[in-house]
């Protein structure tokens, strides 16, 4: 397929995406869900940088999407910005956190870089739960309804937040997929599956893990920032490993490195807990074993299981862990 | 001599990522023998000491079948095969290096009866072949010198009743003396009773102890002999020996 | 504020996270895994315990082999399906996979137990003890002694028997340890059981010190993770001592400073020592 063609049909696709609530009767509850898997798909790429590409695991990324919810909760509700200024600090702080995670971890390497991020995500919890500025265990609530007034444009429920959650779902993809082709990509790739051969060829592995985190948090802060609009109310929940294991899950389920694969993954797991939830604690343990046997029995994700079809569609492999090298 | 061989390969190959790395047909070696393999660097010397206990440190593809006294052993996990009596001495690391030379030495399986052909050395009896490592019997395997490394390196091996000892380069970053006093070790160990496949790269030195002589060129055998024999054979005098043949 | 008591509840404190960490530290040191299920491992040996007690009507010490039974078990089937991610040391899949079995034993033991809170009880955690102005229970005795009675049981075990000698073997060289004839998958399988076990046998004697949920156990994989690393990764000796000293910061940060809080102190802690000697990290295998 020339690049041509495959530009159009990524448009016509890209397109067509925005009438699927429409397509599947446009109920509430659609478009309710359509929306999460918009704004949990969002926060899944933030990470999907970092798992596919750098091949490293953060498990802080839930506080990334937890400081780009509170700090659209604290300027909207308490400051009074709308969402364009809110969107700009939510980011703005989502790169100062990384900025401090990312120095602070730049030298670790493998598990005890995900046991930081790990102990970061559980602190924050802690955090979040005490901290009164943050509302402590009330969170904080009276978060305005969106409203760009310079637009006219406003969204009081899930069908008028569709477009807003559409857009940034694009613009997500976008992202992604410029990162994959541009030249910090490619270094990051260099890095995660041959770093010896990275540093001879002049790529420095440090910077360039700096530069995928601070790329990746604002992706996820975000999602965080459209949810609080969603929710209308943000609390400590938002660190809950639930959003941890989604997108981990829906980053390695269907398969790492391709380009809808973690909202492909977000849609099926978002599907089956709305539509055919088998009640909080079954549908957890559902989500643990998904992503439990897709790691220990298809390492290629459930593309793997259609090997024919995956040439179609994947692009270069790459295994998500490399062996420790020997000791000797 | 019994003619019977105690250990056998057939067809077997090594394949790493698609390449054929040893194509090996027959290789038997027999009671009480010791037979030396060599060859250049990259022929599939280590390749195939590695391919006959099923071991490696990186991920091959092994076929073809491996028997210990006629058994065939080939389906056997590494430590199985171990067990069964066939022992493997790896080139490079070849020690616990953070254990004590002691505890590199104690046992690591509590069987006693190890069955035919086979005798499990003791403790006292490896000092006494090697009384180095007696005197340094307290020291961690990191502190020993590339000798008595080897040294552990066998005596560990002997320690666990081998029935056939493979040795991947014994004397590789050895003093010259050094060398000679190894290989003099493992010829009187095939003098009391062992069965050795030798790898080694020193031709000149192999030459002396060996029975027999295996060359290997690209994964293949491309001439094999009693020792006497290979000595005047112009594919190993030219390229080891640095001898012309008239 | 009396600084002997919370000398005391730093003792016990301290006593109950390195029994807490202590198979965490020889699955890092013998076969260099994590378990980031650690936690909920430690919420399940706690609710078996509270099960066997006030359901069955089990005396306590029957209670707790139960519930190390129980660990052995979950232990067996994670690294039964690990086990392929094990062979290969694939850390970064082992780390994941290990945090979806957390998540599902917490999905599983809310369906099973309930998400109320419980009061575990025993024979030895309603008895106080008045010492002049001090107090703690039998319990807090009871955790102290096992501690150490354990501590020193499983350094002797890794320094001077075969068991340990073979574990030791397998921390420093797999391969080589399958060339002196080791079978390395059933030592893997043993130290994963041993870290069931033994995060269960701390659960059933620190967990009756407060209220049981199924939602807890994060805390609990923090302070493995500072005792862990504070240690040095794999010293046995090193996690009691690191035990012992973040049980007594904690005591006191709880005192003086805030006890909500507490946690997060000590990861601070812990973030600084990273971040001025990351190369002290090293994983040192021989799990001593």
């Amino acid at each position: 397929m020339s690049h041509g063609m495959k530009t159009i049909l990524l448009a016509i696709l890209a397109v067509l995406g925005f009438f699927v609530p429409m397509i599947l009767g446009g109920s509430g509850a659609v478009y309710a869900a359509c929306v999460l898997i918009a704004i949990f798909a969002v926060m899944s790429y933030g990470l999907d940088m970092i798992v596919s590409d750098l091949g490293e695991v953060s498990l802080a990324h839930t506080v990334f999407f937890a400081v780009g919810a509170y700090t659209t909760a604290l300027l909207s509700a308490s400051a009074g910005f709308g969402p364009l200024l809110s969107l700009a600090g939510a980011l703005l702080m989502a790169l100062l956190v990384a900025a401090l995670l990312g120095l602070v971890t730049l030298q670790l390497r493998e598990f005890v870089f995900s046991l930081v991020t790990y102990a970061v995500a559980v602190v924050a919890a802690t955090v979040a739960q005490n901290w009164s500025f943050l509302g402590g265990s009330d969170g904080l609530r009276g978060i305005p309804a969106f409203e760009i007034s310079l637009l006219g444009f406003s969204a009081r429920n899930d069908r008028e937040l569709w477009p807003v959650a559409y857009l940034l779902l694009l613009a997500a993809i976008y992202v992604v997929s410029s990162f994959r082709r541009s030249r910090l990509g490619q270094a990051a790739m260099m890095v995660h599956l041959n770093p010896r051969l990275a540093v001879t060829s002049g790529v420095d592995p440090q910077r360039t893990r700096l530069q995928v985190f601070l790329l990746s948090a604002p992706i996820t802060a975000s999602a965080g920032w459209l949810y609080a609009y969603q929710r209308a109310y943000i609390s400590a929940d938002v660190l809950e490993t639930y959003f941890l294991i989604l997108m981990l899950t829906a980053v390695v389920v269907v398969g790492r490195r391709l380009l809808l694969g973690p909202l492909v993954g977000v849609t099926l797991i978002l599907v089956q807990e709305k539509f055919f939830s088998f009640g909080g604690y079954v549908d957890k343990i559902i989500l643990g074993s998904v992503l439990i046997l897709t790691l220990s029995f298809l390492p290629s994700g459930l593309v793997g299981i259609f090997a024919p079809l995956r040439t179609l569609f994947a692009r270069r492999q790459a295994p998500l862990g490399k062996p420790i090298p020997e000791r000797s | 001599m019994n003619n019977r061989p105690v250990l056998e390969a057939k067809d077997l190959k090594v394949a790493y990522g698609g390449n054929l790395a040893l194509d090996l047909p027959h290789l038997a070696v027999r009671e009480r023998e010791l037979v030396g393999v060599v060859g250049a660097n990259g022929a599939g010397k280590s390749t195939l000491v590695n391919g006959l206990v099923g071991w490696s440190r990186g991920t091959p593809k092994i076929s073809g079948k491996v028997l210990l006294d006629g058994r065939d052993i080939s389906g056997l996990p590494t430590h199985e095969r171990v067990r069964s009596g066939l022992l493997l001495i790896p080139e490079g690391k070849l020690v616990f290096t953070q254990m004590t030379v002691e505890e590199n030495l104690s046992s690591t399986s509590d069987e006693t009866d190890l069955g035919q052909g086979r005798r499990r050395y003791s403790t006292d009896e490896v000092y006494g072949l090697f009384p180095r490592l007696h005197e340094r019997r307290h020291h961690l395997g990191s502190q020993l010198s590339g000798g008595e490394r080897q040294m552990l390196g066998i005596a560990r091996a002997l320690r666990l009743g081998p029935r056939a000892l493979l040795l991947d380069e014994p004397s590789i970053g050895l003093a010259p003396r050094l060398v000679s006093t190894v290989l003099d070790t493992v010829r009187s160990l095939v003098d009391s009773g062992l069965t050795v496949l030798l790898v080694e790269q020193n031709v000149r030195a192999a030459i002396e102890v060996v029975d027999r002589l295996v060359l290997l060129e690209r994964g293949r055998i491309i001439a094999e002999g009693p020792a006497a024999d290979m000595r005047d054979d112009p594919r190993i005098a030219e390229a080891y020996l640095g001898a012309h043949v008239a | 504020m009396n600084l002997t008591q919370q000398l005391v509840n730093g003792i016990v404190l301290g006593h109950a996270y390195a029994l807490i960490a202590i198979g965490w530290t020889v699955l890092l040191g013998v076969a260099r895994l994590v378990n980031f299920g650690h936690g909920q491992m430690y919420m399940l040996g706690a609710f078996v315990t509270w099960y066997g007690v006030s359901r069955l009507g089990l005396p306590y010490i029957v209670s707790i082999p139960f519930a190390m039974l129980a660990g052995v078990a979950v232990g067996f089937i994670m690294q039964r399906v690990m086990l392929r991610l094990t062979l290969k040391q694939d850390l970064v899949s082992i780390m994941i996979v290990t945090l979806g079995f957390g998540y599902v034993l917490h999905g599983a033991a809310a369906l099973t137990f309930g998400s109320t809170g419980q009061i575990l009880e025993t024979p030895l955690s309603t008895q106080d003890i008045y010492w002049g102005d001090l107090w703690f229970t039998y319990q807090d005795i009871a955790i102290v002694i096992v501690a150490i009675l354990f501590f020193a049981a499983l350094k002797y075990t890794i320094d001077r028997t075969r068991i340990g000698r073979l574990a030791r073997m397998v921390a420093e060289d797999p391969q080589l340890a399958a060339l002196a004839g080791i079978n390395v998958k059933r030592v893997y399988f043993g130290v994963f059981a041993f870290e069931g076990a033994a995060v269960a046998l701390a659960a059933a004697l620190v967990a009756p010190r407060t209220p049981i949920l199924t939602s807890m156990g994060f805390d609990e994989v923090i302070v493995t993770f500072v005792v862990v690393v504070l240690g040095g990764i794999g010293s046995v000796t090193g996690s009691y001592l690191a035990g012992l000293a973040l049980g007594l910061f904690t005591a006191f940060f709880g005192a003086f400073v805030s006890p909500a809080y507490a946690t997060a102190a000590a990861f601070a802690v812990l973030i600084a020592v990273l971040v001025v000697r990351p190369g002290g990290l090293a994983v040192s295998p021989g799990g001593r």
